[in-house]
């Protein structure tokens, strides 16, 4: 295991914000923390970071207990939400700073830059300060900065969400071949099931300082263990229908348009060309639909699900069945 | 257009300065004292030529410069270790921070008259503690080689609160997870100071030690009341000298061509450190 967090929890006042944290991430493997804000999951990153200490439970790295140990010894490359990038300083010397810390001779600081500056191809811009780059580019020194770092583990606190959307679905490659496909673990903290479930190998799902779920993105999607799963992971979320004392959950995309099926109004049609999306009213509740782009509404809706394909919950505990 | 938008304020800074420096310019090329009745009479550069020679002036230019570096080089570092200080989080801060500004919310007047009062021999604290600790009688305000340290001494004690202030606002713009992202590169503490305060924090140094500077160059209220410039003239600062040849020799002439002296050596001392920082880099051009 080359990290390790055993019942970490953490507490401001009386407010236990992390409770009981289990968590354990393999060589390579990149783990997601998915959540709403305010879920603990920013807390465990920077818990593990060494920018806060834990009040219970351990946290390990190759072995080695790290709480107590200076963030400054504990060789982690974290980008930050901001980037952090020091604003006084060109990225060449942004880039040179922790190395010169480090105490590493000048020719191979100046070596390792000017590799590193290639790879995040950011050579021509080397003499800028940050003001003077786009989100994009900042996003590259933050990144070049943390793989210069030559860590143990990787930090990312919602690197994307600075970007606009159409930056984010172009950078995600290059963070995947920049930083995910090393042997480091990566932890990946995101509020945004959609990047969660492109980029991890496993995601947690956590909720009011508890991880609620772990999986790959796959087992979270075929099988959430909680209403709350099924409703943060896929988008549009999971429609709940009640049932007596249970709660019966269909993904939009299983609902299909047939004539023996429940008879529904169309509230709202988005056609996006491949797909669309339906919003229906039905007896049972308001019912968001998917379907392919070629689909043909009928004049008189009436909607049905493969029974092999609903999830079932307890009513009261929100718990599968 | 640009120039329509600024005229207000052009207009003002004409009003409340211009006037009064062409006033002053006006009056320092004209004989005006109680010799010529008080009637202005064109003297060519007579005021000018006597201020050249004047030991005086000169004597009084070394004391003004002497004043404004020390007591804004202490207040600088002073306010600097104190503004770290507030800028940590520990119980109590917000009470301490009110009670630090204290000192420069009192009317110089006042807080001169009390520091008058601490250094009075025989019977102010100083001298108090001096005679319970069996050293000889300080006599502070009395000797001319220290009296002025008194002075900045009394400065130090007032202004150090405005430039903390300042600096404080500046520690405050500085994110935190620069910090943090300094702590992770493997930096120890103390070497951000160097690395990340320090460097994010000129300008607001070189904005404190701009108003400072200016402020102590024309210092006048401290030492009228503190020492009244004595003794034998050694605190007296150029603010104290123009004030002397006007309203104790009725001498309006040279008091404006004092008074212009010394602010034409501060800009030019202002202008030549701009370049000299802005050639290593610290100031950067306004575009």
């Amino acid at each position: 295991m080359t990290l390790e967090l055993q019942s970490v929890g953490r507490r401001f006042g009386e407010n236990w914000i992390l409770r009981q944290l289990d968590l354990s991430v393999n060589e390579g493997e990149c783990v997601a923390l998915l959540g709403a804000s305010g879920c603990g999951k920013s807390t465990a990153l920077r818990l593990i970071a060494g920018l806060d200490q834990p009040d219970a439970g351990q946290i390990l790295i190759h072995g080695r207990r790290v709480d107590g140990i200076p963030a400054r010894q504990r060789r982690i490359g974290m980008v930050f939400q901001s980037y952090a990038l020091f604003p006084h300083l060109s990225v060449r010397n942004n880039l040179e700073l922790g190395l010169k810390i480090r105490g590493l001779p000048v020719e191979e600081r100046q070596n390792r830059i000017s590799g590193m500056l290639d790879v995040v191809k950011l050579s021509a811009q080397a003499d800028r300060l940050p003001a003077q780059l786009s989100g994009g580019q900042r996003q590259r020194v933050a990144l070049a900065r943390a793989l210069l770092r030559d860590p143990l583990i990787y930090l990312l606190d919602e690197p994307m969400s600075n970007l606009d959307a159409q930056l984010r679905d172009e950078l995600r490659p290059e963070l995947k071949k920049l930083i995910l496909n090393g042997p480091q673990p990566v932890i990946y903290v995101t509020h945004d099931q959609q990047e969660a479930m492109a980029l991890a190998d496993r995601i947690a799902v956590m909720r009011s300082g508890q991880i609620e779920q772990i999986g790959s993105p796959q087992e979270l999607y075929d099988k959430p263990m909680t209403t709350y799963v099924a409703q943060f992971i896929g988008r549009p979320p999971m429609n709940l229908l009640e049932d007596d004392d249970v709660m019966v959950g269909i993904r939009p995309e299983h609902l299909y348009f047939d004539a023996e099926g429940m008879p529904c109004e169309l509230i709202n049609r988005e056609w996006h060309g491949a797909s669309q999306q339906f919003i229906l009213n039905s007896p049972r509740g308001e019912l968001q639909m998917i379907s392919s782009g070629d689909t043909i509404v009928p004049e008189r809706p009436t909607v049905a699900w493969k029974r092999d394909l609903e999830h079932r919950f307890s009513k009261s505990s929100g718990f599968r069945q | 257009m640009n120039v329509l938008l600024a005229l207000p304020a052009l207009l003002l800074i004409a009003l409340v300065f211009g006037w009064p420096m062409a006033r002053y310019t006006w009056l320092s090329f004209h004989a005006d004292s109680v010799l010529t009745g008080l009637v202005p009479i064109p003297n060519g550069g007579a005021n000018w030529v006597r201020l050249l020679s004047d030991a005086r002036f000169w004597q009084d230019s070394l004391q003004t410069a002497r004043f404004a570096v020390m007591s804004v080089s202490l207040e600088l570092l002073l306010a600097l270790a104190i503004a770290l200080l507030l800028d940590q989080r520990w119980r109590g801060r917000g009470a301490v921070r009110a009670l630090t500004l204290l000192p420069w919310a009192l009317p110089t007047t006042m807080m001169a008259l009390g520091w008058r009062w601490i250094f009075n021999t025989p019977y102010g604290p100083l001298e108090q503690l001096a005679a319970a600790l069996g050293l000889p009688s300080l006599n502070l305000l009395a000797d001319p080689n220290f009296a002025w340290m008194a002075t900045v001494a009394a400065d130090v004690w007032k202004t150090t609160p405005f430039i903390t202030l300042i600096l404080l606002a500046g520690l405050q713009t500085i994110p935190a997870d620069l910090y943090e992202a300094f702590r992770l590169e493997g930096g120890k503490p103390w070497q951000s100071l160097r690395s990340i305060t320090l460097p994010l924090l000129t300008p607001y140094i070189l904005l404190s030690l701009l108003f400072r500077l200016a402020q102590a160059f024309g210092v006048f209220d401290l030492i009228q009341i503190l020492t009244g410039g004595g003794p034998a003239s050694s605190t007296e600062s150029l603010a104290l000298y123009a004030y002397l040849n006007a309203m104790r020799f009725l001498d309006f002439g040279y008091s404006a061509t004092v008074m212009l002296g010394g602010f034409l050596m501060l800009t030019v001392i202002i202008v030549l450190a701009a370049i000299a920082l802005r050639s290593i880099g610290v100031l950067r051009p306004v575009k």
